[in-house]
C-alpha cells in the first residue's frame, strides 16, 4: 500500500507540473514581467559589462560568465524605454536562449510563481514591441505579468538590423 | 547497434590514416624508392582497409581492394614490374578506394561499375600467373562469414575432415628429403598424453631435437580427431610418426630425446633396415593403436585442469585429487564450446601461435600514439588558457608591500608561472601535427598538373617535419593546393620557353615550412617566369582596383592578386595569367591568423609566402584603451606605435584623414568614432597604432591609450552572440573583464564601405 501511496504522489505532481509553469518574475521600473524558471541559469550582481560597437543601444555588452563570452540586453531599452543606469543593485538574469547564453539586465528579480497554463492570457492587439516581446500575460495577485519571448528580445542586435 | 557504430567511426578513421599513408608511399615511389618496405605498407594499408571493410560488409570496397591487394602482391613477388603505368594506374586505385570508403562512411552507393575498368586492368595484370588468377575471394581470410557449427550432430565426422590441416609447415621446416636410401632408419611413434602438455611441454620442441640426430620426416596422425561435437577443449588428438634416417643413432639416443616426457606419452621406437616406402607408411598408420582407448582415462583429468585455470585462486591440490574432487561438479557442467582447432593439431600451431604472441606484444610495447577525441583536447587547451589567464591576474596582483612580506607566495607564484608555462607548451605540442600531412598530398597534384599542362615541374619539400597546430594544417591543404596550382600553371613556362630562356627544361617548384620565432612561414616558390607586373596593373585599372594616376610600387603591383575581387573572376587569370583561386588563399589563412606576402623577380621566379600563428588557442596582443574599454590589437599586424602629437596627419578634401608615414600615406581609422563611442582624450595624448593588414596595406589605428603587450585566449562571440564588422573575438583579461579584438582587415574594409556608401 505504501508504494502504491507514493506512487499516487508522484504522478499527482507531475500532472501538477504538466499544467503549470514557474516563473521567475523581475521588475523593471513598476512593471513586472517573467520568463519560466527553467531557461534561468543564473542571477549575478551588475557588475559592468564590456561595451560592444556597432550594436542597438539594448545591447549593453559582453560580461565574462566562467571564462565564455555572455552579451547582457538591457530589457528596458529593449522596450524603448531608455538605456538603464544600472548599480550595484541590479540584476542581471542568466538565461538559455536555444543553444545560446544571453543575460538580461533587470532592476530587481522579485519572485518565483506557479502560474496554470490555463491563466495565460494573449498579448491584446495594439503596440506592436508588446505583441513582439511578449508571449501572453498572467495576472498574479492582481497584477499583470508580462511573459517575455526570449528569441524576440535577443534578435536585432546589430546596427544594421 | 552503437558499438558497431563505435567500430565503424573508428574504421573510417584508421582509413582516413591509412589512405594518407597511401599517398606518402607512393610519393616516394614516384621518385623512384621502390624499396619492400614501401610496397610492403601499401600492401598493409590496403589489406587493412579490405579486412575492415569486409568486417561491415562494404562489398564494392572490398571487391575492389581485393583486386588491388592482388596486383600489389604480384608487384611485391616481382612477377608485374612496378612501371611508370602501373604505378599510375595504383595512383589512381587509392583514389578509386578513398571514394569507396567515402561513400561507405557517407552510407551513399557509387555508381554501378565504379572502378571496374581498374579492376579489369587489375585482372589483365595478374592473370598471367596461373596460381593467382583464379583465386576466388572466398579463401581470403577477411571475409568473415559467420559459420553455423553443428554441435549436436553425431556422424558429422566430415566436419573434422574438411579442416584442412597443413602438415607442409613441418615438412618444409625440417626439409625432409624424400624417403628412402639410407641405412639406418628409425620409425618413433609418439603419442603424447594430456600431461604432456599440462606440464607446458611442447612437441614441437621434441621434434626439433629429433632433428639434429638426422633427417627426419614427420607425419600427424589425425585419425583420432573426432567430431566437432564430442571434442574436449584439452582433450589430446594427435600423434606423430616420425621417421629418422640416420647410420649413427641408438635408440638410446632418441630415448633421451624424449626423456623429459617420459611417462606422459606412449613412444615406439622401431629400427628399419630398409628404406620406407610412403605407402608402407600409411599402412602403418592405419595399423596404429586406437587412440581413443588411449584417451579414455585422461579426458576428465584433462577437464579438471581446465577448472583449475579458470579458479586460479584454488590451492593446487594434487592432480588425482583435484580430478576425484571435481567430477561431480564437471558432470553438471554445461557442454563446452566447440575448441579451436589448434588442440588437434598442437606442434604445428604452436610455432604459428607463438609467433602471434610475440608480434602482439611488439604491438603492446610498440604502442606509442592513442587515439583521443580532440574535443577532449581542446577541452584541456582550453582549460589550460584559462589557467594562464589566472596564473598572470595572481601575478599582477603581487605589489612591491606584498613582495617583500610574503617570499614564499612570490617563490610558489613564480614555479606556478613556469609550471603553467610547461603545461600550455606541452599542451600544444598534443595538438602539433608535422605538415607532411598536407605536404604529402602535393606530389600528385604537381603530378597532375604537369601532365595537364604539358610542362616538366619537379617539386622539393623542405622542412615537413615542421610542427604547426592541427586546426590550421586542416585550414592549409585548401591554399596550398591553390598556390602551387597557380605556379604550376602560371609561373612555370613552358618547356620550350624554359629552354630559350637559358633555363633547365623542367621547372622547379620548392614547397618549404620553418619555424620563426612564434610563427610558421610557408613558402611556395617556383623559378618561373615571375608576375606580368604590366598586366596585372593593366588589369587591376581596367576593372577600377587601382586609380588610373595611382602609381604603384612593383611590391604593391604583385599584392593585387590578392585584392579581394580581382581575383574572383575567371577572365581576369586568363589575362593576368594569375590570380586562379587566389582570394580562397587569402580567406583561409586570413581566417586562421596568417597572412600572405608575394614577392616576385620577373624572369626568375615568384616566391608566396604563408605566414601562420604556432597556435589558434593564445594569441599576443598588445593592450589597449578606447573609450574606457579594453580592445586588443594582434601583436602579428602591428608594425609600430606613434604617439599622435609627432604623427604627421594629412586632411583629404573630403574630411577623412591619411597620416604621412615613412613616405607612405595611410589610411586613418579612429577606433572611438568608427565604434561610435566618445573619447575624452585629447587628440594629442592618444596614439597611432599601424597596422598591416592583408596584402601588405596598412592602417593607422587610433587608441586612447597603449596599455601593454600579452597573451589571451581567443573566445568567440558567434558562440553566444554574434558576429561583430570590426571585431574578430573576444578575450578574458587578467582581472576579469572582457576585451575585444580588434579585426584590422575587417576594420579596414568595413571603413572603406562607409565610405563608398556615404
Amino acid at each position: 500500500m505504501e508504494s502504491l501511496a507514493f506512487k499516487d504522489d508522484i504522478s499527482g505532481s507531475v500532472a501538477a507540473a504538466a499544467n503549470s509553469l514557474q516563473l521567475i518574475a523581475f521588475s523593471i521600473g513598476e512593471q513586472t514581467y517573467g520568463v519560466e524558471i527553467t531557461t534561468v541559469r543564473e542571477i549575478r550582481a551588475w557588475n559592468g559589462a564590456t561595451p560592444l560597437p556597432n550594436t542597438r543601444e539594448f545591447v549593453r555588452g559582453v560580461i565574462n560568465l566562467r571564462g565564455t563570452i555572455v552579451p547582457i540586453f538591457d530589457l528596458r531599452a529593449r522596450f524603448g524605454e531608455g538605456q538603464t543606469s544600472p548599480t550595484k543593485n541590479h540584476v542581471v538574469v542568466v538565461m538559455s536562449v536555444g543553444e545560446k547564453w544571453v543575460g538580461i539586465l533587470v532592476d530587481a528579480v522579485s519572485d518565483i510563481l506557479t502560474v496554470a497554463k490555463t491563466d495565460i492570457h494573449n498579448v491584446p492587439e495594439g503596440n506592436s514591441i508588446d505583441t513582439e516581446l511578449l508571449n501572453g500575460i498572467v495576472t498574479h495577485e492582481s497584477r499583470m505579468v508580462g511573459l517575455i519571448d526570449l528569441h524576440a528580445v535577443v534578435s536585432g542586435a546589430k546596427m544594421d538590423s | 547497434m552503437s558499438d558497431l557504430d563505435d567500430f565503424k567511426a573508428t574504421y573510417f578513421d584508421e582509413c582516413s590514416e591509412l589512405l594518407l599513408e597511401l599517398e606518402e608511399q607512393f610519393a616516394a615511389i614516384e621518385e623512384g624508392d621502390r624499396s619492400s618496405d614501401r610496397l610492403n605498407a601499401v600492401f598493409r594499408a590496403i589489406h587493412s582497409i579490405k579486412g575492415g571493410g569486409g568486417a561491415f560488409g562494404f562489398q564494392g570496397l572490398v571487391g575492389f581492394a581485393h583486386a588491388y591487394e592482388t596486383l600489389l602482391d604480384h608487384v611485391r613477388d616481382g612477377r608485374v614490374e612496378l612501371s611508370e603505368p602501373v604505378a599510375a594506374l595504383c595512383i589512381r586505385a587509392n583514389d578509386i578506394v578513398a571514394d569507396f570508403v567515402a561513400a561507405a562512411k557517407d552510407g551513399t552507393e557509387l555508381e554501378a561499375g565504379y572502378g571496374a575498368e581498374e579492376k579489369h586492368q587489375f585482372d589483365a595484370l595478374t592473370s598471367g600467373d596461373p596460381d593467382m588468377a583464379g583465386e576466388p575471394m572466398e579463401e581470403f581470410d577477411i571475409d568473415f562469414v559467420p559459420v553455423m557449427v553443428t554441435i549436436a550432430g553425431a556422424e558429422d565426422d566430415d566436419v573434422v575432415a574438411e579442416e584442412p590441416l597443413s602438415l607442409a609447415v613441418l615438412d618444409d621446416a625440417f626439409e625432409a628429403p624424400p624417403l628412402a636410401l639410407e641405412a639406418g632408419h628409425w620409425i618413433i611413434r609418439f603419442t603424447p598424453h594430456s600431461e604432456l602438455y599440462a606440464r607446458a611441454n611442447d612437441p614441437l620442441l621434441l621434434l626439433r631435437e629429433l632433428g639434429t640426430l638426422g633427417d627426419i620426416k614427420v607425419r600427424a596422425v589425425l585419425d583420432e580427431i573426432p567430431a566437432l561435437a564430442d571434442f574436449e577443449p584439452f582433450g589430446v588428438y594427435c600423434s606423430w610418426e616420425i621417421t629418422l634416417s640416420s647410420d649413427t643413432v641408438t635408440e638410446a639416443a632418441i630415448a633421451e630425446v624424449f626423456e623429459f616426457v617420459e611417462g606422459n606419452c606412449d613412444l615406439e621406437i622401431t629400427r628399419r633396415e630398409a628404406p620406407v616406402a610412403e605407402a608402407a607408411l600409411d599402412a602403418q598408420i592405419e595399423a596404429m593403436p586406437s587412440f581413443a582407448e588411449l584417451m579414455a582415462d585422461v579426458t576428465e583429468p584433462v577437464a579438471a585442469i581446465a577448472e583449475v585455470e579458470a579458479a586460479p585462486t584454488a590451492e593446487l591440490l594434487s592432480f588425482a585429487d583435484l580430478a576425484e574432487s571435481l567430477k561431480p561438479a564437471l558432470k553438471a557442467a554445461p557442454p563446452l564450446m566447440p575448441p579451436p582447432l589448434k588442440q588437434a593439431a598442437p606442434a604445428e600451431e604452436f610455432e604459428g601461435e607463438n609467433d602471434r604472441r610475440s608480434g602482439a606484444e611488439d604491438r603492446r610495447n610498440g604502442v606509442q600514439s592513442i587515439r583521443v577525441d580532440l574535443d577532449k583536447i581542446d577541452r584541456v587547451v582550453n582549460m589550460v588558457g584559462e589557467l594562464v589567464i589566472t596564473q598572470s591576474m595572481l601575478t599582477q596582483q603581487m605589489d612591491e608591500t606584498l613582495r617583500a612580506r610574503y617570499q614564499e607566495l612570490v617563490r610558489g607564484l613564480e614555479v606556478l608561472a613556469q609550471t603553467t608555462r610547461g603545461l600550455q607548451d606541452s599542451v600544444m605540442a598534443i595538438r602539433a601535427q608535422p605538415v607532411k600531412t598536407v605536404f604529402s598530398r602535393m606530389p600528385r597534384l604537381v603530378r597532375e598538373l604537369a601532365t595537364k599542362t604539358g610542362k616538366k615541374i619537379r617539386l622539393e619539400t623542405i622542412g615537413e617535419n615542421t610542427e604547426i597546430d592541427k586546426t590550421i594544417i586542416e585550414q592549409l591543404s585548401d591554399p596550398l593546393t591553390h598556390m602551387i596550382r597557380n605556379s604550376a600553371d602560371h609561373g612555370i613556362e613552358s618547356p620550350e620557353k624554359r629552354l630559350a630562356a637559358g633555363k633547365n627544361e623542367s621547372g622547379a617548384i620548392r614547397l618549404s615550412a620553418e619555424q620563426a620565432g612564434g610563427n610558421i612561414l610557408i613558402a611556395v616558390e617556383d623559378d618561373g617566369g615571375g608576375i606580368n607586373r604590366e598586366r596585372v596593373l593593366q588589369v587591376a585599372r581596367d576593372r577600377g582596383v587601382v586609380g588610373p594616376e595611382q602609381a604603384l610600387s612593383d611590391e604593391q603591383i604583385d599584392q593585387l592578386i590578392f585584392a579581394p575581387g580581382f581575383s574572383t573572376a575567371s577572365e581576369v587569370s586568363d589575362i593576368s595569367g594569375r590570380g586562379v583561386g587566389m582570394d580562397v588563399v587569402l580567406s583561409n589563412i586570413k581566417k586562421i591568423g596568417g597572412s600572405v606576402h608575394v614577392k616576385s623577380w620577373t624572369g626568375k621566379g615568384t616566391r608566396m609566402t604563408l605566414r601562420l600563428p604556432l597556435t589558434l588557442a593564445v594569441l599576443d596582443v598588445m593592450l589597449v584603451k578606447v573609450a574606457g574599454s579594453p580592445y586588443v590589437i594582434p601583436l602579428s599586424s602591428i608594425v609600430e606605435t606613434i604617439q599622435c602629437a609627432r604623427a604627421n596627419f594629412s586632411r583629404m578634401p573630403t574630411g577623412g584623414q591619411v597620416l604621412q608615414v615613412r613616405g607612405e600615406y595611410v589610411q586613418v581609422v579612429d577606433l572611438a568614432s568608427r565604434f561610435e563611442m566618445t573619447t575624452e582624450v585629447e587628440r594629442d595624448n592618444r596614439f597611432v597604432v599601424l597596422c598591416e593588414a592583408e596584402g601588405g596595406v596598412k592602417v593607422a589605428v587610433i587608441v586612447d591609450d597603449i596599455i601593454g603587450q600579452q597573451q589571451v585566449v581567443i573566445k568567440s562571440l558567434e558562440e553566444n552572440f554574434q558576429s561583430i564588422e570590426g571585431i574578430a573575438g573576444g578575450t578574458i583579461l587578467g582581472d576579469g573583464n572582457v576585451a575585444l579584438i580588434v579585426d584590422v582587415q575587417g576594420l579596414k574594409s568595413a571603413t572603406a564601405a562607409h565610405k563608398s556608401a556615404a
